[in-house]
């Protein structure tokens, strides 16, 4: 895509802001018009110019790239891999998101500590995940890269291995769990058909065919935003208005969360679409 | 007998049809990762949030959700006294002693959305304590007719008071439902405003809600007023 296309994306959405829509149409449906027009122009193709050069830069107290870094299916294979993801990695023995392979590959590749990790990728991820803030993080610019190598495949989540099923339940059990100072679940507003929160009609995360449809198009472009936005962030904006604390990415309870949608979105056999847009979060 | 036979063999056979197609769409609402252990959840959870203040995950270990979490918010007769005896004498007056208070203010409560939200040191969204909490009422229910929002979780409240008049015992039980929904139904959708790790509201803005919805003037109980454009279309 070229820069002028680029530009002329980012005109159309300054003018889309200001389209209304009926309150009729579900919100789902509100937005395809809007969605497609923005198909040729979406500002989060950006994201996955800026995270190929990351990804192939050196970088790191061992000066190498991330190139060789094994998303699954072998050192330097990104054709497909997000598809596959999170799933069990024998060298960390633990089940790991796309930002959380991204940080152990930083971490054994080029040669980061935790502490570097926290202050030079993950307080600018944390930070930039409130509203209206297009401060941009590396970690999705690169999540961005990766993911859009799946474009067009569907989710195939196997759960083969032990670790990946003990994860999937972990995840299972976060979805269905009240907890919080709301006293909710993530079922009570994603598993019932037709909840609509303060005029907002919520996707049904059980249906696999919401769940491919979201999913899919996460790393996903906020208009609202102006930025890029990952699994982990929808999942945080919940676990927020939960009034829970803070979800840290890569960490099993977010890895669990992903894997749960994500093995439901497989069952859709719907195809990965990123980066996808969303008016809001 | 042999009918008999055959009649137990159709019926197997229809059941492991059954089972097969049931296979394909997963109901988890059943399960709900019951093979994880609380202790195990709450390892995760350790290792999982980040706070500056361990008493925060204690939002992840309320004794009445547990037993509802345990149950599928269907607790033995047993269970469900103890959480509504529990959730009773959590229940407190405001300190003038009256469950009426100012609906003006109740309407500013109702509308606001702020507070308990926790954040990443920094994180521009997390609430500031130093502001007073709103509880969102519109998130789950309507209420004032005139707010151009409202969620489908819970019962409309439009009209509440006059529906049901002002008695003292309506009054008292609005308040107390507000300030503590589980006192009344053990698993109640209903968050526990004024009780629990990380509850919202004061007892004062309980008793302000209160007013809000039972109020005679309060715009929930009036009807919903002509907006300009409405208006001037007429």
């Amino acid at each position: 895509m070229n820069k002028l296309s680029q530009w002329m994306g980012t005109i159309t959405l300054a003018c889309l802001g200001s389209i209304t829509v009926p309150a009729s149409a579900s919100d789902d449906a509100k937005f395809d018009d809007y969605r497609s027009a923005l198909e040729d122009g979406n500002p989060g193709e950006f994201w996955i110019d800026d995270g190929e050069e990351l990804f192939y830069a050196k970088a790191g107290p061992k000066n190498a790239s991330l190139d060789r870094c094994d998303f699954g299916l072998g050192p330097g294979v990104l054709e497909g891999a997000y598809a596959q993801l999170p799933r069990y990695f024998a060298d960390t023995d633990k089940v790991e998101s796309l930002e959380g392979r991204i940080i152990s590959c930083m971490k054994n590749l080029q040669g980061y500590n935790d502490k570097q990790i926290q202050e030079q990728f993950l307080d600018i991820h944390y930070l930039n995940a409130a509203e209206e803030d297009s401060r941009v993080s590396p970690l999705s610019q690169i999540a961005t890269f990766i993911a859009s190598k799946s474009n067009g495949q569907p989710f195939l989540i196997q759960l083969d291995h032990p670790k990946e099923k003990q994860a999937y339940e972990l995840g299972k059990k976060t979805f269905w769990n009240r907890m919080g100072a709301m006293d909710l679940s993530c079922a009570n507003c994603h598993a019932v058909k037709g909840r609509v929160l303060r005029g907002v009609e919520l996707p049904i995360m059980t249906d696999p065919h919401r769940a491919g449809k979201v999913m899919g198009a996460f790393p996903a472009y906020v208009n609202k935003d102006g930025n890029v936005r990952t699994q982990w962030w929808r999942n945080e904006r919940c676990l927020l208005a939960m009034r829970l604390p803070w979800l840290k990415t890569g960490s099993p309870i977010d890895t669990s969360l992903i894997l749960y949608q994500v093995k439901k979105a497989a069952e859709s056999k719907q195809e990965i679409a990123v980066p996808g847009i969303k008016p809001r979060a | 007998m042999i009918n008999q036979i055959r009649i137990s063999g159709y019926l197997l056979a229809a059941c492991a049809s059954l089972t097969v197609t049931m296979a394909h769409a997963v109901d988890d609402s059943k399960d709900r990762g019951k093979s994880v252990s609380d202790a195990e959840f709450m390892q995760a959870v350790k290792e999982s949030f980040l706070t500056e203040n361990p008493n925060d995950f204690k939002r992840f270990q309320d004794p009445t959700l547990t037993t509802c979490n345990q149950t599928q918010d269907q607790p033995s007769p047993k269970q469900a006294s103890e959480i509504l005896q529990r959730e009773r004498s959590s229940i407190q007056l405001p300190k003038n002693g009256q469950y009426m208070g100012d609906w003006k203010q109740g309407k500013i409560w109702v509308e606001g959305a702020h507070g308990g939200r926790i954040g990443f040191p920094g994180f521009a969204d997390a609430d500031h304590p130093s502001k007073p909490n709103g509880a969102n009422c519109y998130a789950c229910h309507a209420v004032d007719p005139n707010f151009p929002q409202n969620g489908n979780m819970g019962p409309s409240l439009t009209n509440y008071g006059k529906l049901r008049g002002q008695g003292a015992a309506i009054v008292k039980y609005t308040y107390e439902k507000i300030y503590n929904a589980k006192s009344f139904v053990p698993c109640s959708l209903m968050p526990r405003y004024g009780a629990g790790e990380g509850h919202l509201l004061t007892a004062e803005q309980v008793a302000d809600i209160t007013a809000f919805l039972l109020h005679p003037d309060s715009p929930v109980n009036n009807p919903k007023q002509e907006t300009v454009a409405e208006a001037a279309h007429h």
